[in-house]
């Protein structure tokens, strides 16, 4: 990243005291801490008594030592630099577009070396799970007959493509680049609350994000035997180019809706650092089922497309035909085989928040095996029982529609008031297959700089999973923060941010 | 190279022209202006107005902080300095993956820079230092330019388009100061002149500092080594032009060759006396459209081709 971050810094070089006079801080008590509320939910940081907790211990030391006034120089640093790469998203209201940084905390989350081996073991079997379900349920259905899944809610679900019954996919992996979400629960034990398998993003943040808080904290970091991400965009080309039929000359291409996408800035910088081509769909054709970009030398073949456009505006001849992102024969050049798609169409149908409670069941069912990372308690409220459940415990629980993603159409029950929840309710009634519902987890509270001192704000964690001829993790992931006091919401379409996140080694 | 990425590299590097030849001008403008009588000046900026927008202004305001903020910081005038910087940056952001952190980060932080200045505020001090300083920045941006990113085929789409601006804007600083009609310039218009094109230093070291329209007009039309001559410009231009496009087929190539060696051979052989004798303006807006010529045969040829006729 750039220069001026690094501006009169001499200890951004230099060694942090990170084993100076072990003043262990108390949460809650000592400066910065002095608002650090220890609640119900799991602390990153501390254990219950207030103390720290052994991996935090040199992050805690430096803390302590540096003046209130140098983290918020730091934090300014930050965001400077992120204005100034333009890693920003626009915000568009009364005509004017205003240029918004995501905002990203200083303080990194560390995850130990113990905790990565099982959430990668655990990552690992989920999605080797759910790329054969995708692979059953586009072919035989042998799910569906053993009655493991309900037919109808493969074949009802908008997700569902049947233009891709029958069709071979590379090494049968469906989804080629998941994120899913992790959070840790009151007990401290990771659980999986969401699949992303359609188009995940973040991966720019876990990086850029790396930057940072390797910036803030040079001693602590290099003291604490942190694996490295940065290889992140190579292994991503590998698993890219492992779909190619063939070896030599594999030409790959970025699919982007373009710059006014929020996530454009990632598009561009994956793309940049895999050193292949960024298109739009206006740079793309298809003749006789073969997809080329125009360049200025002629068309040029495309071989694979890592597509960051949703499957709706694909290809308008197949999907959306109001889609003007796609490109018109792209589903057949992709049926005809003479293109590989990243991820695969119709991978939605397994991301959905219903399949979702029934992923366990897949592991069970495809790997004989028992799950390593549990799923939170999830009510389907298509059941009566459950939906009887539910209503009765509205203010308890986390009501959420199955199609929609970012937070979107949810209830908070604990946070809603009681004419939200009645509304509510009446959707519930009118449309119970819609919906399910989780109990409200309190999401891990991890410190977070807030301008004056260090507090407690609830987190996620979403890894990375690569999937083509096998599945690698890269040791990282990017950690969302629910900036606002209290708040459980981690999306940054609703206020959160995000921050570093530190996988040990030993 | 992507079509699309080479029409952004293009237009990107033409609108960066575009606001370094602004810059220049208003900061020359802006220092020079103390010395001049009211009705020197003001014919002054009318020729300043007239070089520097594409439309015609019917009602040229009385004072220097109103002709600025149009010139300068207002969005809606497409010619501002402002908003060919956010033009620049537009088209950067659409092919951030073919420029580096440096040319990216320099157009950037130029543009919040002056982004966030209050057109007012300039006038506390002297108004001429922000503009000094936004040339200092734009020569940062055009020593990394320069220096990041390798000089194949995106960076001469770039050297296209600073290059056909270049010519378009002399062309334009030349017309208002040569032709005929209207308040004649004065020596220190001449003088001014040479600086808006930071041509002074290397006009006086070649015709020492006697300063003769004919002279300066020879020196910014003919002069093969000075980067702001028409000459040079074009020289560039013809340059490029080779190495854009490497594989497209010879006649889609020819036709946008041919039409460059046309303007080369009329400024190669372009003669000041014959010139000076009242053609001047026809040979001017000669040589401005030969560039748009150039410009359309390069889009027809390179990016806005149409599927059917590669297939």
């Amino acid at each position: 990243m750039q220069g001026e971050a690094l501006a009169n810094t001499e200890d951004f070089g230099g060694a942090d005291p990170v084993t100076g006079p072990a003043r262990a801080a108390l949460a809650g008590r000592d400066a910065p801490y002095a608002k650090y509320d220890l609640g119900r939910a799991y602390d990153e940081m501390f254990a219950p008594d207030g103390k720290p907790r052994p991996p935090y211990i040199a992050l805690d030391s430096r803390l302590t030592s540096l003046a209130l006034e140098e983290l918020v120089r730091r934090q300014q640093a930050c965001e400077q630099s992120f204005l100034h790469q333009g890693i920003t998203f626009t915000v568009y209201s009364d005509n004017q577009a205003t240029e918004r940084i995501i905002p990203t905390d200083l303080l990194p989350r560390i995850v130990t070396a113990g905790e990565w081996e099982r959430i990668e073991r655990g990552l690992t079997q989920r999605i080797t799970a759910l790329n054969l379900f995708l692979r059953d349920i586009y072919g035989d259905g042998r799910v569906l007959k053993d009655g493991i899944v309900p037919r109808e809610m493969i074949y009802g679900s908008k997700h569902y493509r049947r233009e891709m019954r029958g069709l071979p996919v590379p090494h049968g992996s469906y989804v080629n680049i998941c994120g899913s979400d992790l959070v840790r629960n009151e007990a401290g034990d990771f659980v999986v609350l969401e699949d992303n398998l359609r188009v995940p993003s973040g991966v720019s943040y876990m990086l850029a994000n790396r930057d940072v808080a390797r910036r803030a904290f040079p001693g602590v970091f290099r003291s604490m035997n942190v694996r490295p991400i940065e290889h992140y965009p190579l292994e991503l080309l590998a698993t890219l180019r492992a779909l190619a039929p063939f070896e030599q000359d594999v030409s790959i291409a970025v699919l982007t809706p373009g710059v006014f996408n929020s996530a454009y800035f990632e598009h561009a910088f994956l793309a940049r650092q895999m050193g292949v081509e960024l298109v739009e769909g206006r740079d793309l054709l298809v003749n006789d089922n073969v997809v080329y970009t125009r360049t200025t030398s002629g068309l040029k073949r495309i071989d694979v497309i890592y597509r960051r456009i949703d499957d709706d505006f694909i290809d308008p001849l197949i999907f959306r035909e109001d889609s003007s992102l796609g490109v018109s024969g792209l589903f057949n050049a992709y049926r005809a085989g003479n293109v590989v798609i990243a991820n695969a169409l119709g991978t939605g149908v397994a991301d959905d928040k219903a399949i979702y409670a029934y992923v366990p069941r897949l592991i069970r069912y495809y790997l004989s095996e028992e799950p390593v990372l549990d799923n939170v308690e999830t009510f389907l409220c298509r059941e009566d029982k459950a939906l009887a459940h539910v209503l009765a415990n509205l203010d308890k629980l986390v009501v959420k529609a199955v199609g929609e993603s970012g937070g979107y159409g949810m209830l908070v029950g604990p946070h809603a008031s009681q004419a939200e929840r009645d509304t509510f309710a009446q959707k519930l009634k009118a449309d119970p297959e819609n919906y399910i519902a989780q109990p409200t987890i309190q999401l891990s509270t991890a410190p977070t700089f807030v301008g004056d001192g260090v507090e407690a704000r609830h987190v996620d964690l979403r890894p990375f999973i690569l999937t083509g001829t096998e599945t690698k993790i890269v040791p990282g992931a990017l950690t969302r923060v629910a900036l606002k006091r209290g708040s459980l919401v981690v999306n940054s379409s609703q206020g959160g941010g995000s921050k570093d996140t530190w996988v040990l080694s030993r | 190279m992507l079509s699309r990425v080479a029409d952004s590299l293009y237009w990107m590097s033409r609108y960066v022209e575009r606001a370094e030849h602004t810059a220049r001008v208003m900061a020359v403008k802006l220092e020079s202006m103390v010395e001049q009588q009211p009705e020197d000046a003001r014919a002054s900026w009318a020729r300043v107005v007239e070089a520097l927008q594409d439309t015609h202004w019917n009602d040229l305001p009385q004072d220097a902080p109103a002709i600025t903020k149009r010139l300068v910081f207002d969005r809606e005038n497409e010619s501002s300095l402002l908003a060919s910087l956010s033009f620049a940056r537009d088209n950067a952001r659409q092919v951030r993956e073919a420029l580096s952190n440096e040319v990216w980060g320099n157009l950037n932080r130029l543009y919040l820079h002056l982004s966030g200045v209050q057109a007012d505020a300039i006038w506390v001090h002297s108004p001429a230092i922000l503009f000094r300083d936004v040339l200092d920045e734009m020569q940062g941006l055009e020593g990394v330019t320069y220096s990041t990113l390798s000089h194949g085929e995106g960076w001469y789409f770039l050297e296209l388009g600073k290059y056909i601006e270049r010519v378009q804007l002399l062309g334009r600083m030349l017309d208002v100061h040569f032709r005929q009609g209207g308040v004649a310039p004065k020596y220190f218009d001449w003088l001014v002149l040479l600086k808006f094109c930071t041509a002074f230093e290397p006009y006086t070291k070649l015709y020492t500092a006697s300063i003769k329209p004919q002279k300066i007009a020879e020196f910014l039309l003919f002069d093969p080594e000075f980067p702001h001559s028409i000459r040079f410009s074009i020289d560039r231009v013809t340059e490029a032009l080779a190495r854009v496009a490497p594989g497209a087929p010879p006649a889609r190539r020819a036709s946008v060759e041919r039409l460059a060696g046309r303007l080369k051979a009329s400024v190669d052989f372009g003669q000041i006396d014959e010139l000076m004798s009242g053609g001047i303006a026809t040979f001017l807006s000669d040589i401005t459209r030969q560039c748009e010529k150039i410009h359309e045969a390069l889009f027809a040829s390179y990016i806005t081709y149409g599927a059917e006729t590669v297939l």
